[in-house]
């Protein structure tokens, strides 16, 4: 029997580079097919060449053991493949119901019966996202579900997850590796893309690996473990060095932030904490818990309470920032974890993005930008965090995710900053850009910078952190030494 | 005018310098409860003032100056002076000269060239508040007058007063020639004279520790302290420790702000009873439990404010915190009033909890 989907010797080139270099693939029916790779390692490609988004250069594809070509996304989801992308396709502006069945309206439509249909099926999913809400106002995660059920209700035979965990929370994790299962026991195919290593390993029924385009290695997931698949990825171990135990932790330097009593409605609720210098601060909690909201608040991207919303001193400076551009030249950057709607301006050169760092800063010039000016700070930027590309020109929507988190906060610290906040930094970034910026939020501490790191990646927070704050329910609940604390405290902290 | 429009803007919703927050004890200074574990060596009313003199170790209780006495088995203490007021400040020199700041606003010498020596008034003002005193060489003292209208014993009301009349003075006993270096200052309580000439002080009211470089030359080295800064002592390898002798809380910074309720409650009600900070938990149904049921930061926060604590700060050379040492709104030994390292221990006195503690010296998180 022929496999569900076949490709052979598939290349896929961009302006004469190959993205996808003479790969082979196949999808069995009923299966979950781990992708993985390092940003820029083909997977995205790949999967798009498989739903229709992209044509291969070369190459052929056999779906059912027959030659097949598909002219457009829609076309593969005719045919039943059906593709969840890591940048949502959804409309901002109409409510979850809506987007869920869009495309299939009816003349009529009975909207009362829409949003309890969406309702129902949401529960059957076990995902806790209001049919009545507009997207727009929906957080990265919830956005994600939503793109998860629209791709589980058209029935499709295959369905590519890209990265599909990123956003979710470990009990939403759960509840979408069951809801995995069930395609599974259903018959229907799954390709699953995940830096998430562990996640691959545990609900994959086998494994490929690209490097640089090329393909590496296909198994079975039985065959391999953690250090074999970031041998296989980046052709060395990486596994002891990104999340080995603390031993030694940096002193606490001046008292950079003092938060006090902040308040932003029920998200962020008389939460206190203490910022210093040469400290990687890691700040651990569930989605919702408003460790975003905080840091938000902090750098003026977000308002607190108009009333009694509490005190944050700078510098021992007391400061309430309406817009971010205040909080940038008192020397506070955020570097957001939603990089593709806030980090940077996708259709603007590497140069153009860190120039605009660069305009909001206080030492910015004003208004008369001078070509040479962007050109040498793209320069220095682009070699000092290895942006890889063609040059600086090149436009950040053709990164690779880690190389577009390297421009966002490369943007941030052209600023000059004296207080950092990375908000989920190595969030969709592969393993060898994770090392690289964890290198780098290291020697910023170093120099003796205050580093905020806001991660719900536990190995994370523990290896990067000098103290941990938990957040829960608005609030910083409980701070840890990462010497003297389990991952399971942390956890209990954050939950109980 | 817009400062004017700012200042009333914020009082009105509560925010900027009109915020009724109080800073978290976060990173340096995470709750521990090391105090309160640590052995107590010596049970004494209300002991303060621990200094050293020529390898003994003195303090003060109530009127009487105590040396304390570690050899033989069990801690013991005998009378060196005996006053008619209680004593508020004591300081000794290198050439072991001993010197006394009384409650009734006078300074006494023992010892040295200038034994004898009683001054009540620097530069013909009243001392009346002697809060901490400190050689610089065996003919200058420096002096921190807490406050020109309350003694030392009278602290509660003059933070209820919301004064800042304080000052820091280098006085010359010998020839008598008194110079200022710090006026308008809250309740300065604790002096560490560096090298340079220059005075660093712990103002108690401000909640900061200044450094003053000359007249009307201040410098803040921390800022927004959680507690009531006190007295400070040298730490071996550099730095210093500081004794905080009550927290700051909430209900007592909204009280700070109400100065028809500070007036009306200073009047009426008996001081034990007011909503200020104390040294000690007085434990009466009178007074709002100290213990709740809120929890942050790790610590079950009390539903009513804690009003009185035991903190002691280790401090860097650049007087930040490096670690510090608690005892907790549950716990007896608040009010640390004063510390001093005396080979590998930090002896501390708790007016709270009347007792001397030996504490270690060491970063209680093993760094």
């Amino acid at each position: 029997m022929p496999p569900l989907i076949e490709l052979r010797n598939v290349t896929k080139k961009y302006g004469g580079i190959s993205a996808v270099e003479n790969v082979s693939f196949t999808l069995e029916k009923g299966e979950i097919h781990a992708l993985v790779g390092e940003n820029g390692a083909g997977k995205s490609t790949l999967t798009k060449m498989i739903a229709g988004v992209t044509k291969p250069t070369s190459g052929e594809m056999f779906v059912d053991g027959k030659l097949t070509s598909y002219a457009t996304p829609a076309e593969a989801l005719r045919n039943g493949v059906n593709m969840v992308f890591q940048e949502t396709s959804l409309v901002p502006s109409m409510t979850v119901a809506q987007n869920l069945y869009l495309g299939d309206e009816k003349y009529f439509n009975r909207l009362r019966g829409l949003y309890i249909a969406a309702q129902q099926f949401f529960q059957s999913l076990n995902f806790n996202v209001d049919p009545w809400a507009q997207v727009a106002t929906l957080g990265a995660a919830k956005k994600q579900m939503v793109e998860i059920a629209r791709a589980v209700r058209h029935n499709a035979r295959v369905i590519i997850f890209d990265e599909p965990t990123a956003t979710l929370t470990p009990e939403e994790k759960n509840y979408f590796f069951a809801l995995l299962k069930r395609l599974k026991a259903r018959g229907v195919s799954v390709v699953f893309i995940s830096h998430a290593l562990e996640e691959a390993l545990d609900i994959s029924d086998r494994i490929t690996i690209l490097r640089d385009g090329e393909h590496v290695i296909t198994d079975k997931t039985a065959n391999f473990d953690r250090d074999s698949v970031i041998r296989a990825m980046v052709g060395r171990t990486l596994s002891q060095e990104l999340y080995r135990e603390r031993t030694t932790r940096r002193r606490p330097g001046r008292r950079v932030l003092s938060v006090q009593n902040l308040s932003m409605g029920k998200i962020v609720r008389n939460s206190s904490f203490t910022i210093y210098a040469g400290q990687v601060t890691g700040m651990f909690g569930l989605i919702g818990s408003g460790r975003t909201e905080t840091a938000k608040i902090i750098a003026g991207v977000i308002k607190r309470n108009f009333f009694h919303g509490g005190e944050v001193r700078f510098n021992g400076k007391s400061v309430r920032y309406r817009v971010p551009r205040p909080a940038v030249i008192d020397g506070i950057v955020y570097v957001t974890e939603d990089r593709k709607i806030e980090g940077f301006f996708e259709t603007m050169s590497i140069a153009e993005n860190l120039f605009m760092g660069e305009l909001a800063s206080a030492h910015s010039k004003g208004f008369i930008v001078q070509m040479s000016d962007m050109q040498s700070l793209a320069d220095e930027w682009t070699k000092r965090l290895d942006i890889k590309a063609i040059n600086s020109e090149a436009k950040v929507i053709e990164l690779s995710g880690g190389n577009q988190q390297k421009v966002v906060i490369a943007k941030g610290l052209a600023q000059k900053p004296k207080l950092v906040i990375f908000d989920e930094p190595t969030r969709g970034v592969d393993v060898g850009a994770i090392a690289e910026i964890h290198a780098l939020i290291n020697r910023l501490a170093d120099e003796g910078l205050a580093v905020v790191v806001i991660s719900s990646y536990l190995p994370e927070i523990l290896n990067l952190s000098d103290r941990i704050l938990v957040c829960q329910k608005g609030r910083i609940v409980e701070e840890f030494s990462p010497m003297k604390v389990s991952k399971e405290e942390i956890m209990y902290a954050s939950v109980h | 005018m817009i400062a004017f429009l700012k200042n009333a803007l914020d009082a009105w919703r509560g925010v900027g310098e009109h915020a009724v927050t109080v800073p978290p004890m976060d990173g340096a200074l995470s709750p521990n409860q090391i105090i309160e574990e640590a052995p107590g060596i010596l049970e004494i009313p209300a002991p303060d003032n621990l200094v050293a003199l020529a390898g003994r170790i003195l303090f003060s209780s109530g009127p009487e100056v105590h040396e304390l006495q570690l050899q033989g088995a069990a801690p013991s203490s005998k009378i060196v002076q005996r006053f008619e007021h209680d004593v508020s400040a004591l300081a000794t020199s290198v050439a072991g000269v001993l010197a006394v700041g009384l409650d009734d606003g006078s300074l006494r010498i023992f010892g040295g060239k200038h034994d004898g020596m009683v001054r009540k008034q620097v530069a013909k003002l009243d001392i009346r508040c002697p809060g901490a005193l400190q050689f610089v060489d065996e003919d200058t003292l420096l002096v921190a007058i807490g406050s020109r209208t309350n003694p030392r014993s009278g602290w509660k009301r003059d933070l209820m007063e919301r004064n800042t009349s304080g000052s820091v003075w280098r006085m010359n006993l010998a020839d008598g020639r008194d110079e200022c270096l710090g006026e308008n200052l809250g309740f300065p309580s604790g002096l560490v004279p560096l090298g340079n000439g220059e005075v660093v002080v712990s103002e108690a009211w401000k909640n900061r520790i200044v450094r003053l470089g000359g007249p009307g030359k201040v410098t803040a080295e921390l800022q927004d302290v959680t507690g009531y800064p006190g007295a400070m002592s040298p730490a071996a390898g550099g730095g210093y420790w500081l004794a905080v002798f009550a927290p700051r809380s909430q209900l007592i910074e909204f009280i700070l702000r109400e100065r028809d309720y500070r007036t009306c409650m200073m009047a009426e009600v008996d001081e034990s009873q007011w909503i200020a900070p104390t040294l000690e938990p007085t434990r009466t149904f009178l007074e709002p439990l100290q213990g709740g049921a809120l929890k942050h930061l790790g610590i079950l926060k009390p539903w009513a404010p804690t009003r009185s604590f035991g903190l002691v700060v280790r401090l860097d050379a650049d007087f930040q915190p490096l670690f510090s040492m608690h005892s907790r709104a549950d716990g007896r030994r608040h009010g640390i009033t004063s510390c001093l390292e005396a080979g590998d221990r930090l002896l501390v006195t708790s007016r709270g909890g009347n007792l001397i503690i030996s504490l270690p010296t060491q970063d209680p998180n093993g760094e």
